[in-house]
């Protein structure tokens, strides 16, 4: 399902860059990458979590000077960590992590970053929002433009990233990682806008890490191992996705294994989680939920399928405490938590694996051995000293990290430091560390690497074995189908259909469209 | 009554002038801890100059000027040389304290205060009861005040300039992508933070008064600070926090002169004081956003790109 390729390269090269190389510290990011991508087409750029993908990404954006290497945009050589001069030259960016300013309105984060001519120098909010209405009409229209940033939910404010890129005149886009916060019918409306930019003549350079998401967009491939391009830049057409798969995991790839959990002892067929007749008040973007009754035993893995904003965010809310029940109950392992704070459903056994794990899962800047035992400062430990040693809680942190196979340089850099992978084997160090009697995991591989997806997926399995018990929150059917013992449906704040495998997608498909009722 | 509005009015130019100052500083993400050092040195400076050379348009002028020079001192030290903000700011102030006393009797060999005929133009004048009393006698700055305001708020909260600010005091990360360079919005804030000062030191020695008089801002600086907080940074908001403590200090200086017989004054003369730390104490509910401000304020010791 190879898309059609593009116009015929002419002219100029839309990127060359030569030799480029960056250091952190003693990490090397980025070492000796020359790349030429030819114009009017659909690059992909894939590689592992740390692989230099966003490093390469931010280099050419301006947002990092390289140490060494230089690079042309569209035949004009960019001054090293100009950001003007990148966008002169036609490119506008995507990024990773969001880049808009939390307490900014939608009109003013684009009058900001977006530099469409015309703008005035003193404005009116009429004027503003005037000038943007168009550009917002997927996001939720006009009414959105007034929304505050930091009141978005994840999915509209990454929408909202790539409307701010495509609104400024672009030759050159670049997106790293766009498809990691959308849903599956999000993205095949996103590689449709980019083909169509493609054909009225922009080149694209777009990181994934789906391969089956590479083999739907792409024109070509590159490849980056360890900060160096491996292959490419390669027609798909003529790499084998197997071929694709060896150059990115490389000679030494091989999968690691899953770390054993300590589970709290029980009984099996005993009731961890359990929500009767639980209904909570809506929040700005979602529905609250109405009379939910979901239980989840000891050895199993519970999916949750569902279309983004039919409630998810609410139940993994209440369950954590963070969102108050105006009716039924809560219980885990057992005890009845409806109106407990969250730290008592903790020690109860409650493991939480949030849906941003940036902004829930981690404090940015905290330390890693700070996050990593976050847990343990519950107060676990009675009758112990009042007072802590942090020369053990580092060591423990860096023991459990090293466990986890977290890639750090020391204990002590901050949260921010890490990719995404790493800070998911992070948070799930801290989670599964012990006592765990049910993890709900919330979108738990979404932007993951394969190598970083398939270690989650193994340790939610291991739990299982474990006798854990697991809510899985999933807005990728594949792997709700995989993992899930049982499988149901959240529709509208309702649970409204029940699955057991083998599952039927198309079955399941209609229950989350409402279909069923 | 309406002496008590009237010297609400003289008393809040200065800190609403100020709190403005600290509203750019704020809102480009830096805690201005130096605001009543560049008040006192805009305040001596107006004196010094003006008395000097007989002319309170020169005095302004040069004050304006120093501020401008030691708040880009301010700026290259927090910026380019990457010191604390805070500790910085309190340097920047102890320079401005020290710096105006040790110049007082080193120029003009005066300790204490320094006398000047010069003074602020005062548009309404002999005007000695009824209402019109609440205008008179107030020196041009006192009716500028609210423009000022005015214009600050078009600046900061209608202006692609005040996006930027905005963005780099927030977010850093935004205001780079968007191909911002945080070190110079950072400049400019500090620089029109600087030249309020200058203003409201001005209105203090010579609008106010006729004379300047070691540490005679007496903690104004930190107040205005506390109104700019007060006010959710808002520049709005700030104005009307500075008028609230210009109103609970013309209480205290009312009750000095008036003293009451039910209340002993040391209890009035307190409340100031009290409603700024009831002022502290509701900022701290705006958590919230304060801790987004921070955000901004832990990356600027992060090298610029």
């Amino acid at each position: 399902m190879t898309a059609p390729s593009g116009p015929a390269p002419a002219g100029a090269p839309a990127v060359r860059c030569r030799s480029l190389g960056v250091s952190f510290g003693a990490v090397r990011a980025l070492h000796d990458v020359s790349l030429e991508l030819a114009p009017g087409r659909i690059h992909a750029l894939v590689g592992q979590n740390g692989a230099g993908k966003t490093t390469l990404a931010k280099v050419l954006g301006g947002l990092q000077v390289p140490d060494t290497g230089d690079f042309h945009i569209a035949g004009q050589e960019i001054p090293a960590g100009d950001v003007r001069a990148a966008k002169a030259a036609g490119l506008a960016m995507v990024h990773q992590h969001f880049s808009l300013p939390p307490s900014f309105t939608v009109a003013e984060a684009l009058e900001l970053t977006a530099a469409r001519p015309g703008g005035r120098a003193v404005y009116r909010r009429g004027d503003l929002q005037q000038r943007w209405q168009d550009d917002v009409a997927e996001i939720g229209g006009t009414a959105a433009l007034s929304t505050r940033i930091r009141d978005l939910p994840v999915e509209a404010r990454q929408s909202l990233e790539i409307v701010r890129a495509l609104a400024t005149e672009a030759r050159l886009l670049l997106l790293d990682e766009p498809t990691a916060l959308l849903t599956p019918v999000a993205i095949d409306a996103l590689f449709e806008r980019l083909r169509r930019l493609r054909d009225s003549g922009v080149t694209i350079l777009v990181v994934l890490h789906k391969l089956r998401e590479v083999a739907a967009v792409a024109d070509t491939v590159s490849v980056l191992r360890d900060g160096e391009l491996v292959l490419g830049p390669a027609e798909m057409s003529e790499v084998s996705q197997g071929r694709l798969s060896d150059a990115i995991v490389g000679p030494a790839g091989h999968a690691d294994s899953a770390v054993g959990v300590r589970t709290a002892a029980h009984e099996s067929q005993e009731t961890l989680l359990e929500l009767a007749g639980t209904s909570s008040g809506e929040s700005a973007f979602e529905p609250g939920l109405t009379a939910v009754d979901l239980r989840v035993e000891a050895g199993e893995i519970v999916g949750i399928a569902g279309v983004e904003g039919n409630g998810q965010r609410s139940l993994v809310s209440v369950i954590a405490g963070l969102t108050s029940v105006t009716e039924g109950t809560v219980r885990i392992g057992g005890d009845e938590v409806t109106a407990a704070a969250p730290a008592r459903r903790r020690l109860r056994g409650l493991r939480l694996v949030p849906f941003d794990r940036n902004t829930e899962g981690v404090s940015q800047s905290a330390p890693l051995w700070l996050n990593q035992s976050a847990l343990r400062l519950l107060g676990r430990h009675r009758g112990r000293s009042p007072l802590i040693s942090l020369r053990q809680y580092k060591r423990q942190a860096s023991e459990a990290m090293d466990l986890w196979r977290v890639r750090y340089d020391t204990a002590t850099q901050p949260a921010e430091s890490l990719s995404g992978g790493n800070v998911q084997r992070l948070i799930l160090s801290r989670e599964l560390a012990d006592g765990v009697e049910v993890l709900v995991a919330a979108q738990p591989t979404r932007g993951l690497d394969f190598a970083a997806t398939e270690f989650v997926r193994r340790s939610l399995r291991g739990l299982r074995e474990a006798g854990a018990g697991v809510l899985l929150v999933s807005s990728d059917l594949d792997e709700l189908f995989e993992l899930s013992d049982r499988l149901l449906v959240i529709y509208g704040g309702r649970i409204v259909a029940e699955f057991d495998g083998p599952y039927d997608r198309r079955a399941v498909g209609d229950a989350m469209t409402g279909a069923v009722r | 009554m309406e002496q008590i509005l009237a010297t609400t009015l003289r008393s809040a130019a200065p800190l609403v002038l100020v709190a403005m100052a600290g509203v750019f500083a704020f809102r480009a993400g830096i805690f201005h801890l130096g605001l009543e050092g560049l008040m006192i040195a805009g305040a001596f400076t107006t004196v010094a100059v003006g008395d000097t050379t007989g002319s309170v348009e020169l005095g302004v002028l040069a004050a304006i000027g120093v501020c401008l020079l030691l708040s880009a001192l301010y700026w290259w030290v927090i910026g380019p040389l990457g010191a604390n903000v805070i500790i910085a700011g309190l340097g920047l102030t102890s320079i401005g304290l020290g710096g105006t006393a040790y110049a007082l009797g080193a120029i003009f060999d005066v300790r204490g205060s320094l006398f000047t005929d010069v003074v602020l133009p005062r548009p309404v004048r002999d005007v000695t009861s009824g209402a019109g009393v609440i205008i008179a006698e107030h020196s041009i700055f006192v009716w500028i005040t609210p423009l000022i305001v005015l214009a600050a708020w078009v600046v900061l909260r209608r202006s692609r300039f005040g996006l930027r600010l905005a963005a780099v005091g927030e977010y850093p990360f935004a205001a780079r992508s968007a191909g911002v360079n945080p070190s110079m919005v950072r400049l400019q804030a500090i620089l029109i933070a600087g030249a309020l000062c200058a203003l409201g030191g001005a209105e203090l020695s010579v609008g106010a008064l006729r004379n300047f008089t070691e540490n005679m801002t007496n903690g104004r600086g930190f107040i205005a600070f506390v109104a700019v907080i007060f006010g959710a940074w808002h520049p709005i908001g700030a104005a009307f926090a500075g008028l609230f403590f210009g109103f609970a200090d013309a209480i205290g200086i009312q009750s000095q002169i008036n003293i009451t017989e039910r209340v002993p004054r040391e209890f009035v003369l307190m409340i100031p004081f009290v409603l700024t730390i009831f002022a502290v104490w509701l900022g701290g509910l705006w958590r919230r956003r304060s801790l987004e401000a921070e955000a901004g304020y832990a990356e600027l010791r992060e090298p610029d790109f």
